[in-house]
């Protein structure tokens, strides 16, 4: 393989030869020479001598067309000698005149054009996520009024995949969650002589909050993402489109059954976070000298039918709203794959902000209702 | 066609009692051909025959169950490393639905392989990836991004692609499904060109007919029932003098049930 060259020659013209073979990889040196001696001889007339140029490739064709193109004054132009015709036909169906202008990326937008984008998503977000809600309560609605027309098979396909195959990371955060404020609430309680009262504050956390807050976390990262990525790869492979144009609704054909077994799965989960929750505390409370009878005594009178039902009741609140959230994310999927990968993150933070705000709604409410 | 000498004696491909399937299924047995230089062949054969498979062994991507690969003579089944690297930058390949990167421009996509092996300066990379585009005639489409393109601008594009590094043996994965018939039958232009001025060699996955017609120098034929190749041979020739109803067929495009009535 001959090395490509460039040869400048001297006398009244410059000449440039070019050799061998000229691919990508070779291209880089040559074409930076060939463009200086153009740049040094700027009046002068430059002959390219092709006539031992054995191969080029695309970026060879692009140098040989670079060289032709480049506007110089009269009397110095170049001239391309010795090409091969079939070469000098490929530089030749190029017009100079459509690479006249270099080439710019698309300009990045400025900060008020941003967060002008942003507010005006912000406020279309609302917007949708208010007429979501309509459209899910209306075919909830329409459920409870007429349950033939729910998808059964549908509802338990999620609440299989959503509920059992959630089990073990449920039990695992539950019991480690029971574990750790037992023995935090232990190390204070101990200097004060008031370890008995450690089950108390394990049982009632554990059921008015931690295992319906620990569980919808854990369901908003497994599963509302995954609906929103399941729905939004629907929606990209135009299968979405396909359920509207048979005339169906999407939202009773893909959301009611997701938002049904969410409502039913998460307070299951929950209840499996609490009783994990409360054994691990009482694991704990062994290394404290509170034997399991007298922990369980203790647990009967320090946590009441109504703990154990706001628990639930926010469980299915919570379950309700990831769901919502994951599915209508999922249907508001742009086009592409990183569309997809934009709907699930979305979704697992907007759960999760939505989670403590109407946690914090709750205890408020409690509070002022004393519950 | 004298710009494309080669040193290389060796044809492009080389393929050599191939077996490929997955697992326990086996799609292809045994199978053997060579791609020479400058050659246009198509792979063509019923949907689920194992073309798109096949195209994935050759580059290298899927190992096959048995069997060799040659680029240029040397295997790219048994190549590791920096070796394997080597032999697939001497392929360009257009994956079916153009495999464009989403987070670059149309015009940035096609340099990508420039600014990734070449030390050429920026304005010169930027014409070269110009040309190449124009070349595929998406010239007006250079600074879009991959999400507003439609599906046949994404092929051609991802075939100016497969050309930037100078890649002599182009793998097409189905390159003018899709398309309007113009703009494919400007595509089978543009490869019949590239052959033409600058030796290309391209292996070419498609069942589309008239394309198949106008490229194919020879085309192979696999079968998804037989687990073969069929057919080898020029086009034009299987459909007028195959022996092979089969082969007939799919160049006549008959129904199956007309081949029955055929055979009975």
């Amino acid at each position: 393989m001959t090395a490509a060259r460039v040869a400048p020659a001297a006398g009244d013209g410059a000449t440039i030869a070019l050799e061998g073979r000229i691919t990508a990889y070779t291209v880089a040196p040559i074409w930076r020479a060939a463009l200086r001696t153009l740049e040094r001889n700027p009046a002068r007339p430059i002959v390219v001598d092709a006539s031992r140029l054995e191969y080029v490739d695309d970026t060879g064709i692009a140098l040989i067309f670079d060289l032709r193109r480049r506007p110089r004054p009269q009397g110095a132009e170049v001239t391309i000698e010795n090409l091969a015709p079939n070469i000098a036909a490929l530089v030749e169906g190029y017009d100079p005149k459509d690479f006249a202008e270099s080439y710019r990326r698309p300009p990045p937008i400025g900060i008020a054009e941003h967060i002008g984008r942003a507010t005006a998503s912000v406020i279309a977000d609302v917007r949708t996520m208010i007429g979501f809600i309509g459209e899910c309560t209306a075919a909830l609605w329409r459920a409870v009024g007429q349950p033939r027309t729910v998808r059964l098979a549908g509802v338990v396909a999620v609440a299989a995949e959503a509920g059992a195959d959630a089990v073990p990371i449920v039990m695992l955060i539950g019991f480690l969650m029971g574990v750790i404020i037992a023995f935090e609430i232990g190390l204070v309680a101990q200097e004060f002589g008031a370890v008995i009262y450690v089950v108390n504050g394990v049982g009632v956390a554990m059921l008015r909050e931690l295992g319906a807050l620990m569980t919808a976390i854990v369901f908003a990262g497994r599963t509302g993402a995954a609906f929103a990525a399941q729905i939004g790869t629907q929606k990209v492979n135009e299968e979405v489109n396909a359920i509207v144009t048979f005339g169906l609704d999407p939202v009773r054909f893909l959301v009611l059954p997701r938002l049904l077994a969410s409502a039913l799965v998460v307070p299951l989960l929950s209840v499996l976070a609490d009783v994990i929750g409360i054994f691990g505390g009482a694991l704990v409370m062994l290394s404290f000298d509170i034997g399991f009878l007298q922990y369980y005594t203790q647990l009967l009178g320090a946590v009441h039918t109504k703990d154990f039902v706001l628990g639930l009741v926010k469980a299915t609140v919570f379950g309700l709203v990831i769901a919502a959230i994951g599915c209508q994310r999922g249907l508001a999927t742009g086009a592409g794959a990183a569309a997809v990968g934009r709907a699930a993150t979305s979704t697992v933070v907007t759960s999760i902000v939505w989670i403590v705000v109407l946690d914090g709604l709750f205890t408020v409410l409690t509070s002022r209702w004393g519950v | 066609m004298t710009v494309s000498v080669s040193t290389a004696q060796a044809p492009a491909v080389s393929v050599r009692n191939l077996t490929l399937g997955y697992g326990t299924r086996v799609l292809l047995e045994n199978a053997s051909f060579d791609v020479q230089r400058s050659e246009i062949l198509v792979i063509l054969g019923g949907s689920g025959s194992g073309k798109s498979s096949l195209m994935k062994v050759l580059i290298g991507l899927y190992r096959p169950l048995a069997g060799d690969v040659l680029i240029d003579g040397k295997s790219i089944v048994t190549a590791r490393g920096d070796e394997k690297a080597r032999l697939q930058r001497k392929l360009g390949v257009m994956y079916q639905s153009g495999a464009l990167f989403g987070s670059m421009t149309t015009l940035e996509n096609v340099r990508f392989p420039l600014d990734e092996f070449t030390d050429i300066a920026l304005p010169e990379k930027n014409l070269t990836a110009r040309m190449l585009l124009r070349q595929v005639e998406m010239g007006y489409a250079e600074a879009l991004m991959p999400a507003e393109l439609s599906g046949g601008m994404l092929k051609r594009a991802g075939i100016a692609r497969a050309m930037a590094l100078g890649a002599d043996i182009l793998m097409l994965d189905e390159p003018s499904a899709g398309l309007d018939p113009i703009t494919a039958a400007n595509l089978d232009r543009t490869i019949l060109s590239l052959r033409a001025n600058l030796g290309f060699t391209f292996v070419v996955v498609t069942h589309e007919l008239n394309s198949i017609f106008t490229i194919a120098d020879r085309a192979i034929m696999l079968d998804a029932r037989s687990r073969a190749i069929i057919a080898t041979g020029a086009p034009a020739k299987l459909r007028d003098s195959s022996n092979d109803p089969r082969v007939r067929q799919f160049f006549n495009r008959e129904p199956d049930a007309v081949l029955r009535n055929a055979e009975i």
